[in-house]
Formats: C-alpha cells, structure tokens, sequence
C-alpha cells in the first residue's frame, strides 16, 4: 500500500467523524497553546530584562561595597582612595569609586525633585559602561570643569511627554542636608548641566541610571565632605570566571574581609536560572494539559477502533497487512496531533501577544523605585519570543504524545483477527 | 485436466465456545480444480462457512491440512497469510462495503492495499463495475444503492485484484429473489466466460443447483457430492 494510499485512508476516516476529530484537535490545540504562549512570554520575559541589565551592567565588573553585600549595614568605611588600591591589582583596568547622596534639586523654573546625586570619575565611568553613560545632549566632560554635572533622561524628561524641565546649558542647583553637622547644615551645590544621558531603561547596579544626576567625583568629595564612597566599580580584564573569582579574592584580602564582592556576571547567571526554572516549571504545567489531550486522544481511538472492528476485518480480508492497519491508526493520530499542534502553535503565539498587549505595557511590569544602589528608572517593555527551538520541540511534543497515546489502539486494531472483525456486531 | 487449486486433508476447526470445544469441522477433505463452480450445500451450523473462512485464509485450522496451489496455508505467518488474501475474491453474505467510500472507491480499496497507482485503480475499478452493470452507478455510495447493486459493487471488489478463485459466502442471503437471479447470472457468466473459479456456499437447495458441482455438508463433514 502505497503510503499516500495510507493517509487518504486515514484522512477519509477523519473526515467521517468531524466533530469528534475536532474536539479530539482541540485538546492538542489547547495543551500546545498554553506551552507556547507560557514559553513565548517567558522567554520574552527573559530576553527584555537580561537586555535592560546587560545594558546597566558589564560582565567584566565587580561591585565592591562596604559590609554584608548590596546595600548591607556600613560599619566598615568603604575609602575613596580604596579605589586607586583595587587599580594597581592584577587584572584589573578600572577602577572607580561611587559616592551617591539623595539630594533635591531646584529646576531653573523652581521647581525641586528627588533625586540620586553620584560622584564618579566621568572618564573611567565612561569607559565602563560605554554604552549607558552616554550622551544624548551635549557632551560628557571627561576632564570635568568644576560645575559641568551630567543628568539622567528622566531627571530632564521626567514624563516622556516632552516636557524638558532642563536642557544642556541650564544651571541646577543641588540641594543637601548635611546631617553629620552640628547644627544641621544646608549645603547648595551650583551645576551646570554639560550633557543629558541618553535613555537607559531597566535595571542597573552600579551602572547609570536615568534618574540620577552625576557630579566629579572630586567635587562630590569635598561637597558632602567625605572621604567614604558607597561603592568601588572594578573593571576587569576579561569576565572568565577565573579572573572575576581571583580578582574577587583579592580585593577582600587586601581591604581585610570586610567588603563584598558583587560580580555583575553572577548576578546575571542568578537571574537567568531563576527564570529558566520558572519557565521549566510553567512549561510542566502547560505539559499537563498535553497529557489529558493524549489520554483523550487515546479514548477517542479505542472507541473508534471498536466501531469500526469490522471495517478493520474486510481491510483484513482484502489483504491488508498488520503493519498497515497499525499505519493507517497512527497516520489518523498523527494527522489530528499535527493538525492541533500547528493550530496550537499559531493560537499560543498569538495568546502571548494579546496578554503582552493587555499586561505588558512598560508602565505595569518592573517598576522597583530606585533604591540606594539599585535602580529600576522605566518600566520594560516585553514582546514575546517565539524561537525555532519552541516551535520545533512544541511540534515534536505535540506529535510524540498523540502517537504514544495511539500506539495502544492502533496496536489492538492491528492485532484484530479478520474472522472475529468481520462476525463484530 | 484442470490443476488443482484448493486441496483440504482432513481438514479440522474447532471452536472453543465458553469452555465447551465445538467441533465445526471433522476431517474434510475436499479438492477444488480451476475453472470449477462447486456450492456448498448444507444447513446452519454444518460448517460450510468455517469451511469457507479457512479457503478464504480468514482464519486458521485447528489440525489437518490445506493446500492453496499446493501452499500449505497452515504453515504461513500472519504476513503471507494477508499476501495470499489478496489472491482470493472474498463476497459476504453482508457486502461488507466500507459505507463512506462510493462504489467505485470500494472496488479500488483492494487495489490501493495491493498498491497499484491511483490510475491505473480507477481505470480497472470503472471496467469492473462496466462488467457487473453498474457503469452508471459508480459514484454512489453503497448507502444510495439497491441490495442487488451492493452484491455486485462486492463481487466487482473482489475481482479487483485477478484472483485464483472467488469465495461467496450466502451471496444472494440479504437479496430479494429477482435481483438474486441477477446476481446468479452474473456469477455463472464469471466462471463460464472468463473462466473464473467459484466456490459458493448457500443453504438454499435451488440456487445451489446453479452450480456443476454439489458438495453436501452436514455436522462438520462432507456427506455427499453431486455433479450437474
């Protein structure tokens, strides 16, 4: 028999029963719909936040803060001068300290704002993260004249409605309350804005953000009158492994165990591996559903192979081979399991869109406020993902489980002996 | 003189009904040559349509042997046992037409199983069913057709495939008397005309006597013979 002979049988059958064979198609559609509109939305998930990160952060850094970790209790001084110590150590570049206040800014129309004041060297800032402390307006002063300060997008765009509180050029005042002082001391630090970033967006730690205001690091010294920094960015030579855990090492000894040692690289792995295990765990869900389509799958055949056991037995007395009835079973299950899985796939894809369009707009994901050190200044925004792999393993998924769960019936009708088939009533 | 073409050596069936050994055929031994039309006379229950089922390689035999152009059908797996179906012309009592498929489709299927061409199927199953007068009615499902109409679609059927001899199981059982007459003419014309050999089993004395050749089945056993 020849095979095109076998599916046109088994398409005929199909065809008999349509409603049947469209519930049947149903069940697939929907296990492969949930699998592919969960893993789509994930996985779009992931590839916008590791984006937005890989922007703020640089494989090849080291955060280096006082204490317990990001944000931990300062008992121990993190130094300035720390930062030209961790430079002359072995792999590494750069080497930056950051000091960052929260401070209130005056507007030139008067207006004042919140805002993260930083105190980085502009250059070696620069040339960590090349790609985020960059300018839209104007141009980042690498050898600083004394007021020249650079502003965040949103420091000078705060509703991306085109309202520019302030430009290239504008002179802001930065407001502080000096607390250590006794009495309470206002200080005013008199900046004039030399370049606006350009838009970040997403997470940073260490790295630049949109809403903060960047000062020389110099100048933030002796304006908020300290020679402790919040943190030291290290640049290394590459982000093997090897390196980032030596370097690590030796920057704890040499600043006594009392500093933790943040590399962006783990952070990132971190990351990720949490979300392929909740994309693992999602797509076990949608896969559950597959499951109860295959059993349904399989109920379907055995009712069919018992209504049609004397169809099965005149095959049989024409000459029809075992092997083929087996064939014309399965060719029946893989058409309604391809059927379903193709519909499935475009139905998923298509479920991923509406719910990104419904939940996913930038103003509902991922909005963290900035914190001390990190930030998140925008929302994100997430397109799903549909990628040749998910579309190629939904496809043998989808058909593995509806041929596993015919092989039973098709094997029975097979099996079926051609005098009992044609005596079934 | 013709070749023997079906040979049976006390050839035995026995059924196992419940716990109970039903013995439905006891040491038959029958020899069919080519070209002949034998009937198989007998009432219900004698064995002629067990008979029938083990020619047809529908079923095995339980003890004895049979010789299928000199094959000893009792030695061949489920494989060959389906190869040599296809050499065999099979016609129900039932028709047994696949009801989805119109006459002509049911008069290719034994063809697509033998995996002929569609072409070359649609063109033979259109001849066949020219031959058994149903030239007009060839997209008809068997649904849309007469009893009669049926049968021939079935004996089309089982032509399809040239086979060495065709076996009818009560051909006329489930067809009103003139269109039986129709179908017996036909059968007759086959093995007189194009030689075909027939064997045909039937409880109905009259129609039997259509036959050259009588075999008289009783209990499981052949008790009698007679030639036309």
């Amino acid at each position: 028999m020849r095979i095109i002979d076998v599916f046109s049988y088994a398409f005929s059958a199909i065809k008999l029963r349509k409603l049947r064979a469209g519930l049947t198609t149903l069940g697939v559609v929907i296990g492969i719909a949930a699998i592919v509109a969960l893993l789509s939305i994930t996985q779009g998930l992931q590839v916008a936040i590791s984006a937005q990160l890989q922007r703020g952060f640089a494989t090849d850094t080291l955060i280096v803060t006082a204490g317990g970790g990001l944000g931990g209790v300062n008992e121990f001084n993190l130094l300035v001068k720390d930062a030209q110590t961790i430079k002359e150590m072995d792999n590494v570049t750069a080497s930056i300290a950051v000091i960052q206040r929260i401070c209130y800014i005056r507007m030139p129309n008067g207006q004042t704002r919140r805002v993260t004041v930083t105190g980085v060297d502009f250059a070696a800032y620069r040339e960590i993260y090349s790609s985020a402390f960059a300018a839209e307006e104007g141009e980042i002063p690498l050898n600083p004249e004394d007021d020249a300060i650079v502003i965040g997008k949103q420091v000078s765009n705060p509703w991306g409605n085109g309202t520019i509180l302030c430009r290239t050029g504008d002179t802001l005042e930065i407001l502080w309350t000096n607390t250590t002082a006794r009495p309470l001391r206002n200080e005013t630090y008199v900046g004039r804005v030399a370049a606006v970033l350009r838009e970040i967006g997403g997470f940073t730690i260490g790295g630049p953000s949109d809403n903060r205001i960047y000062i020389p690091i110099s100048k933030a010294q002796s304006f908020f009158g300290t020679e402790t920094c919040e943190m030291i960015i290290v640049k290394l030579r590459n982000d093997d492994r090897a390196t980032i855990d030596s370097a690590a090492k030796a920057i704890k000894e040499a600043l006594g165990g009392r500093v933790s040692v943040t590399s962006s690289t783990a952070i990132l792995n971190i990351i990720s591996s949490v979300f392929s295990t909740v994309e693992l765990f999602l797509a076990g869900i949608a896969a559950i559903s597959l499951l109860v389509a295959g059993i349904g799958i399989m109920n379907i055949m055995i009712v069919s192979v018992m209504e049609r056991t004397r169809e099965i037995g005149i095959l049989k007395a024409l000459g029809m081979k075992n092997h083929q009835v087996l064939l014309i079973f399965l060719c029946e299950a893989a058409i309604i399991g391809l059927l379903g899985t193709l519909i499935g796939i475009g139905a998923g894809w298509s479920l991923a869109q509406i719910v990104l369009r419904i939940f996913g707009s930038s103003d509902r994901v991922g909005i963290i406020r900035q914190g001390n050190q990190a930030g998140v200044s925008n929302g994100i925004t997430i397109t799903p993902v549909l990628t040749p792999t998910v579309i190629l393993g939904a496809l043998v998924f989808g058909l593995t489980v509806t041929m596993v769960f015919a092989l039973y019936p098709a094997w029975k009708a097979s099996k079926l002996k051609p005098v009992d088939a044609l005596r079934y009533e | 003189m013709a070749k023997t073409i079906i040979k049976t050596v006390d050839l035995r069936k026995t059924y196992m009904q419940g716990k109970i050994p039903v013995e439905a055929l006891r040491e038959v031994n029958l020899e069919v040559k080519e070209g002949e039309f034998l009937s198989v006379l007998g009432p219900s229950g004698s064995g002629k349509s067990t008979l029938l089922n083990l020619i047809g390689a529908l079923d095995k035999p339980t003890g004895g042997k049979l010789f299928i152009e000199n094959i000893d059908v009792s030695a061949l797996n489920d494989n060959q046992l389906a190869d040599l179906r296809m050499k065999i012309g099979f016609v129900f009592q039932f028709f047994n037409l696949i009801p989805r498929f119109t006459a002509r489709e049911n008069v290719e299927l034994p063809m697509s199983i033998a995996g002929l061409s569609k072409g070359e199927r649609r063109k033979r199953a259109e001849e066949l069913l020219q031959m058994v007068g149903l030239a007009s009615r060839m997209n008809h499902k068997p649904t849309e057709l007469s009893g009669g109409e049926q049968q021939r679609v079935a004996i089309a059927r089982a032509l399809a495939n040239n086979p060495r001899f065709l076996l009818m199981d009560e051909p006329t059982g489930n067809i009103d008397s003139k269109n039986a007459y129709e179908i017996i003419r036909l059968v007759k014309r086959l093995n007189e005309d194009k030689g075909v050999t027939i064997i045909m089993v039937t409880h109905d004395q009259q129609l039997a006597t259509e036959a050259k050749r009588i075999v008289y089945m009783l209990d499981g056993m052949i008790v009698r013979e007679t030639v036309n």
